[in-house]
């Protein structure tokens, strides 16, 4: 077998364990490779800075576990900044969940992060939990028109709203100004635009996994979707923006590294096939 | 130092990590077993929000009046009918379920699906500006959406024969460059996806804040133990 076959039929164990190595590296020992901010994400940035006083936001965190090594660093980097200017704005901050693992992830955010303490928000006030609405698409258009029948005790603490001020005033859509869902597929993007966005007109925007970027491009380009935050190199340039480095900005040099080898295999890929095929020819 | 039990669950947190990612190195028991039990786990937390929800629904509304008691039998009747497709004889009643999920979904979807995936964006396709101030690379953008959507519209348009002839000949190659780049993107970012949860594990697995520093050495060991049973195992298999 000459060097060329050999190097089209690489033992796919080869390739795992240089992906292994290749992502391992950079973590054990940080290059500090420069991070380039990208405009998605400084319009994420923009987008939650120029959001209006008093506004009532909804953070639906759509994803489950497996979403979180990529959605979990920019959920903990909005929260922070949303919850930063929560007071000095009079945000009124809702989290509920489509998907049912979206309160368990939300927990663990809990876990790493005092809102009473890190921002002196008060739970109930200025912002609640609402939990995981069931129904996907259907439970999307029953919590637009009627809120409290859907969710009739907060999860957190599990008492009935009417003992919560923050949601006297938030019956229906009509209340709210503005959803920020981060998710990873169905219910998402579409369901949302359907149930939310066009009947009722609120505003939106959306922190997705990469794989959903190409899907969601022409919503953006249409205006329908405000800002885009895709993936978790984006989370990293927000983290920056934020001037709170977290795990997105430790995974950055981790991808770069990731990208490198891809790049790499596909140009061994490429050369070999195609020097292989010139052998055939000739 | 944390408590005994938080140290359980990171040291079957890193087992179950690499136990999925033993895959890598082939099929093996190793794999079936995190498998299954991410199978089982994952089901049993999905029944038991259900279950939470529908007491939470049933506490706080439905209990409230006789009618309301009444139409929460029948949801609760046509939920519990879902399970008849598990027998031949009733596998019929499964269908009314079936039925009226499918009706409420469509229903609900289309209602407004002809606006913001359809409407809104011819409209948005004809209001583009080829020329945007200042932003070239915008500006190369629009043009390049304004020529690449008809394009593959019409591909999809015509179809057999007319495609070969006049200027469809020529079309017909841009909309395929055209799909071929979108697919591009599209298996682009699935890699940088991969990568990216791949890249959280590997954080988990080395302790990386705020992840516990526990985990990195429950890695060692247990990334140890998990190779020297594959290698044994192989080697195993081999002599006899």
């Amino acid at each position: 077998m000459s060097i060329l076959e050999k190097m089209q039929n690489i033992d796919r164990r080869y390739i795992y364990l240089a992906a292994w190595i290749f992502v391992l590296f950079p973590l054990f020992f940080p290059l500090g490779l420069p991070v380039p901010i990208g405009r998605e994400s400084v319009a994420w940035f923009d987008y939650i800075e120029a959001i209006p006083d008093d506004s009532v936001i909804i953070v639906s965190m759509d994803y489950g576990v497996s979403g979180m090594p990529e959605l979990y660093p920019m959920t903990v980097a909005t929260m922070h900044h949303l919850w930063t200017n929560c007071q000095a704005n009079n945000w009124k901050i809702i989290v509920l969940a489509f998907w049912n693992q979206g309160p368990l992830v939300f927990d663990t955010l809990l876990t790493q992060i005092d809102p009473a303490a890190d921002y002196n928000v008060v739970y109930g006030e200025d912002w609640v939990e609402l939990g995981w609405v069931p129904g996907a698409e259907t439970g999307m258009a029953a919590l637009a028109t009627d809120m409290w029948s859907q969710t009739p005790r907060d999860y957190l603490e599990d008492r009935p709203l009417t003992e919560y001020p923050i949601m006297a005033e938030i019956l229906t859509a009509d209340d709210i100004d503005l959803v920020i869902s981060i998710e990873t597929g169905t219910p998402g993007l579409p369901e949302w635009l359907r149930q939310w966005n066009d009947p009722f007109g609120v505003p939106f925007i959306v922190g997705c996994i990469g794989v959903s970027v190409p899907g969601m491009a022409p919503y953006l380009s249409s205006g329908q979707l405000t800002a885009l935050l895709p993936g978790l190199t984006a989370s990293g340039e927000y983290e920056l923006l934020l001037n709170r480095p977290g795990l997105a900005v430790a995974g950055l040099d981790a991808v770069s590294m990731s990208h490198l080898l891809v790049v790499l295999l596909v140009v061994i890929g490429n050369v070999s096939y195609f020097a292989s095929r010139g052998k055939e020819v000739s | 130092m944390i408590p005994m039990w938080e140290l359980i669950g990171v040291w079957t947190a890193v087992l179950m990590t690499l136990a999925i990612y033993s895959f890598l190195y082939g099929e093996n028991p190793w794999y079936r077993l995190a498998e299954h039990i991410f199978a089982g786990v994952s089901v049993g937390y999905a029944v038991a929000f259900n279950l939470d929800y529908l007491r939470d629904q049933w506490v706080n509304k439905w209990s409230l009046s006789g009618t309301l008691v009444l139409l929460y039998m029948i949801a609760i009747f046509f939920g519990i009918l879902w399970y008849a497709r598990f027998s031949k004889k009733y596998f019929f009643a499964y269908r009314w379920t079936l039925a009226i999920i499918v009706g409420t979904g469509i229903g609900m979807a289309l209602r407004t699906v002809i606006f913001t995936q359809f409407l809104n964006q011819i409209m948005a396709q004809a209001r583009l500006s080829l020329w945007v101030p200042g932003d070239l690379l915008q500006s190369f953008s629009n043009t390049m959406i304004a020529i690449m959507v008809p394009c593959v519209l019409l591909y999809f348009w015509f179809t057999g024969p007319a495609r070969d002839r006049g200027p469809m000949k020529y079309i017909e190659k841009f909309a395929r460059y055209t799909m071929m780049a979108g697919f591009g993107a599209a298996f682009g970012y699935t890699v940088l996806t991969r990568y990216s949860l791949f890249i959280g594990r590997a954080q988990f697995l080395l302790g990386i804040t705020p992840n516990p520093p526990e985990a990195r050495m429950a890695f060692y060991v247990i990334a140890a133990a998990i190779l020297i049973t594959l290698f044994a195992k192989d080697h195993l298999f081999k002599k006899t």
